[in-house]
This record gives C-alpha cells, structure tokens and sequence, in this order.
C-alpha cells in the first residue's frame, strides 16, 4: 500500500474517517476490584486499562523523594495484542521509553508535594493496538489517576496529529504511522493550554509544525469533553447509588 | 453466604480481542479477571533432539504453547519482579495440563505438513483482576477462548507451498475443545474444604488441592500447593468433589458458550460486560 492510498478520493481515510476526525472513543472509570482508581479506554481499535495504586509507602529506600511522593510507570502490551503475536518483556526498551515519557508528564501536573515520601504506581495494560500507543496512555493514566482521587492540576489529555500529502490528520493508527509518518504526540492540560509532552516521529518541516501542533491541541480538547463526560456519568452513579431516596 | 462448594457468578464473554484468532474474558463475581487471547501462527515442526518414536510422533502433530501473566494491574504484588514466580508455576501448571495426553485439543488436526509445517497455537492468558480462585478462572478462560477460536484453512501446493485461505467464512473452529479440562480448586480450612475461595479465605487456607476434570469426569491432573497437609481421607473426598463439581462446571459454562454463540450468529446485540461495556 503506497502512501496515497492512505487517503482516498473523496478525502476519507482507510477507516472511513475525515482527516480531522477523532476515532471512536469509549471509556470509563472504576473498573477493577483491588486498585485505588482504575480506567479503560478504547480510541477505535486500540484498547488501554490503567491501575493506580497510591500514594503508598515507597517500596525501595532509593526512591523515596524528601519533600514530594515519586511516580513509578510500568507499560505492559499483551502479546496477543498486535497482529503477530509477541511476548514483550516489561523491560523491553520502546516500552520503558513510554512509561518514561507518562511519568515525566505526570510528574508537573500530580501535586507530589502534598505526599512527602511515597509512592505513586500506575500501571498500563494494552490490550489491543492500533497506532497512538502513548496517547491512550496518558488518557487512562489520567482517569484513573482521577478515580484514585489524587490531586492533579488538571486533567491531562493527549492526541496524535501527522502530515501526509499536505493533509493534516488528526489521530493516527498504526497503518498510519507505520509509513515513516511525521507524527507529533502532544499532551495538554486543556484549561491553561500548558503542553506537559511533546514527541515527534520522523522528519516535519519547519513552517508545517504550527498547524500540526494547533490540530493535536484541538484533539486534545476534544478528548477532554469526552474523558470528563466520563468522569461526571461515574460520580452521578456514585451518588445515585449511594442515596436510593433521590 | 455461599455454601462451601458454591462457585461465585461466573460472566464470560468470547470474541473481545480481534486482533487474536480466539479470545474470551471471565469473570468471577466481582473479582477475579482473566482475560485469555488466542493466536495461531504457521510454524516449524521441532523434533531435535527427541528420539525415534517421538520424533515420529511429533512429526505429525502441531503445538500448543502456553503463557500465563499476572498483569500488575491485578494486584500490588505483581508488579516489577513480584509475579515472575507465580507466572512461572502457573505456566508450568497450565502447560503440563495442556499439552499432556488428555489435553484435549486435537493435535493431529493442526500439522499442515508433516515433518515440517504445522499450526502453532498461542494461549496467553492475562490476569487483569485478582481476588481469589486465579487458576480455575484461567482454565475457565482457556476453555471458552478456544471454543471462540477458529483456525484458518490451508492448501498445500504441489511444491510445498502452504497457502492460507484468506476467506474468513472459511475459517474451521479448532478441534476438541470440549474435551479441555477444567480445575477446581479445592481450599482446605481446618478440617472442611472450600471452593471458589476469596482473598481472605485464601489467607486461611492450609493447602490447596487442585484438580483438573474433563467432560467425561476423568480427573486429568492434581496438583497440591500451599505448606500444609492433607489426610488421606479427605484427598479422596476432596477429588471426588472435584470431580463431580468439574462436571457440573463444564455443563454450565458449555450452556452459555453456546447460548452466546445462538446470540451472535442471529446477530442481536450481545451486551458487553463489565469493562468492555464502556459506555
């Protein structure tokens, strides 16, 4: 497949979306027994559980932080999640880079000081994948971060843009990206506009950076509206269930 | 407010990976969570180093492999190094059960060519949710994720050329699933036994006996973990137990494999459960 198959005629992608089209996101909050806050999310094929546990008492003495808690990311990929099927161990080096790059996004926006001396683990699971491997774990990180009720500035939202033929498309899947594609993921706190993670593949031209990077910021406020519906439609049932008589 | 030898609801669901050749996630009450993925790749018949009987026989068949990992979302004590040790004695459980003489799965079926090809079949089982009972919930998963699991077919050329049909109407469903054991694991507790055990009934728990049962109630494989011991008289109680409840099991969980799989194929909305129900 060349790359202008990538995008046909009448200007509709591979999976019938328009260029500047989110895929489909599911998610939802609170999905597991023994976690403190746990999420799922779902952005079109590609599927991300995340487990927060914290802040707790930090198990090795060389992390312990004086004056702030310290992050702890591990990213693990299912081995039946990409279509050949491989057994990744979680010291496999692209996915220690990502659990590096979730934990230096984190780190500004989880208010660590309020929790001098412990730790704060959150885990990853990909379930499926399709391209955007670091986005949807920045998104289910801050879910469950925020199911865990750990203090955060806000909420934290990432979304992948690429150029191809002159187009700009917004969220990439793995067909997409894997074309030598230049693609810039970016994580934004929505409300101050503050960008915590900025990744770029490939090669971009100067002059096309702006647009590009203006693109994935629209796409992270739109995943924000989508990820706070979550979290409000989660809290109404909290209290619903909670107060029968209402 | 069970009873001792009550299971905890059982919610499966087929077909939630698809990128995977088969998958299936089980659940038990609100607990405990596997999810297992199937995929079946074409791969090389390896008889190096076996002798000539078991060459000969290895010749004609194909693989199962299997691999069980606590993910550290289950629970905090899997996470950096903690559950390389019970990954490993859960692998080590699942694949003598497996790939023993009362697997089930027919391994004849899956050479494509003998002394060379065959289908390798990978069963990875996930452990997403941990509250007790992880071995039965795994061999539940394993069952129902073959039951899901469907085998592309193959045409050999005359120059030994395999080709995969690319016709997925044509795909067959893997053979002999449903002679797959199951496990019941049977907790003793001072002088009772227990089945289904929660966390904090696993705390208590002096030994463990686990047996693993066909459909035609033969016991398959025993394994005994924990530090205590068991009498005599209560190991025979206990595989008899197991025995009779293996049965009832299978009965159950084949009903509502197939009762989902009616549901499918008239193409009504299966609701999908627990998490992959977002939304």
């Amino acid at each position: 497949m060349s790359r202008q198959e990538l995008i046909g005629p009448q200007g509709l992608r591979q999976d019938g979306r328009r260029a500047n089209e989110l895929r489909k996101i599911k998610c939802k909050p609170s999905v597991l027994s023994q976690a403190d806050g746990s999420s799922y999310i779902e952005q079109g094929n590609t599927k991300c559980l995340a487990a927060v546990y914290g802040p707790r008492e930090a198990r090795q003495k060389g992390q312990v932080i004086h004056n702030k808690a310290s992050i702890n990311v591990e990213l693990s990929l299912a081995p039946f999640s990409m279509s050949e099927r491989k057994k990744r161990t979680k010291y496999d080096k692209r996915l220690l880079e990502i659990a590096s790059a979730v934990k230096q996004t984190f780190e500004p926006v989880i208010m660590t000081s309020l929790f001098a001396r412990s730790q704060i683990d959150i885990y990853l699971q990909i379930l499926q994948f399709d391209g955007g491997i670091i986005q949807i774990c920045i998104n289910a990180a801050t879910l469950a971060l925020i199911d865990a009720g750990i203090p955060m500035l806000e909420y934290v939202c990432a979304c992948s843009a690429g150029i191809i033929e002159n187009t700009i498309l917004l969220d990439l899947n793995n067909t997409e990206e894997s074309f030598d594609t230049p693609e810039l993921t970016v994580a934004l706190l929505p409300k101050s506009e503050k960008v915590t993670l900025l990744q770029l593949d490939s090669r971009l031209q100067v002059n096309e950076f702006e647009n590009v990077m203006r693109t994935a910021a629209k796409g992270c406020k739109e995943i924000y509206e989508v990820l706070e519906d979550a979290t409000r439609d989660h809290i109404k049932d909290l209290l619903n269930r909670s107060n029968p008589i209402n | 407010g069970r009873g001792c030898l009550d299971y905890r609801e059982v919610i499966i669901e087929t077909g939630v990976i698809s990128q995977a050749n088969g998958s299936a996630r089980c659940r038990l009450g609100e607990g405990t969570d596997v999810l297992v993925g199937v995929k079946v790749e074409i791969g090389s018949i390896e008889i190096d180093g076996a002798d000539e009987e078991v060459a000969a026989i290895k010749a004609k068949r194909g693989r199962v492999v299997c691999n069980v990992e606590c993910s550290p979302i289950a629970s905090q004590q899997f996470a950096g190094r903690g559950a390389d040790d019970f990954n490993n004695e859960l692998t080590q459980t699942v694949d003598r059960v497996l790939n023993g003489p009362h697997g089930g799965l027919d391994l004849e079926k899956l050479c494509i060519l003998p002394g060379e090809e065959c289908w390798v079949v990978y069963i990875d089982a996930l452990v997403l949710d941990y509250a007790g009972n992880i071995l039965d919930t795994i061999f539940m998963t394993i069952r129902a994720a073959l039951f899901n699991t469907r085998v592309p077919k193959t045409t050999v050329s005359e120059d030994k050329e395999v080709e995969i049909s690319g016709d997925d109407e044509e795909w067959e469903r893997i053979e002999g699933w449903e002679q797959v054991p199951v496990s019941i694991t049977l907790n003793k507790i001072g002088s009772r036994h227990v089945v289904d055990a929660t966390p904090l009934e696993e705390l208590t728990t002096e030994a463990k006996l686990h047996v693993m049962v066909s459909k035609s109630g033969k016991v398959c494989g025993i394994q005994k973990s924990g530090g205590g011991s068991i009498e005599h008289s209560l190991l025979n109680e206990m595989i008899q137990t197991g025995r009779s409840l293996g049965q009832n099991l299978i009965i159950n969980l084949d009903k509502i494999l197939h009762k989902e799989e009616e549901l499918m194929v008239r193409n009504s909305r299966v609701g999908k459960l627990g998490f992959f129900a977002a939304t």
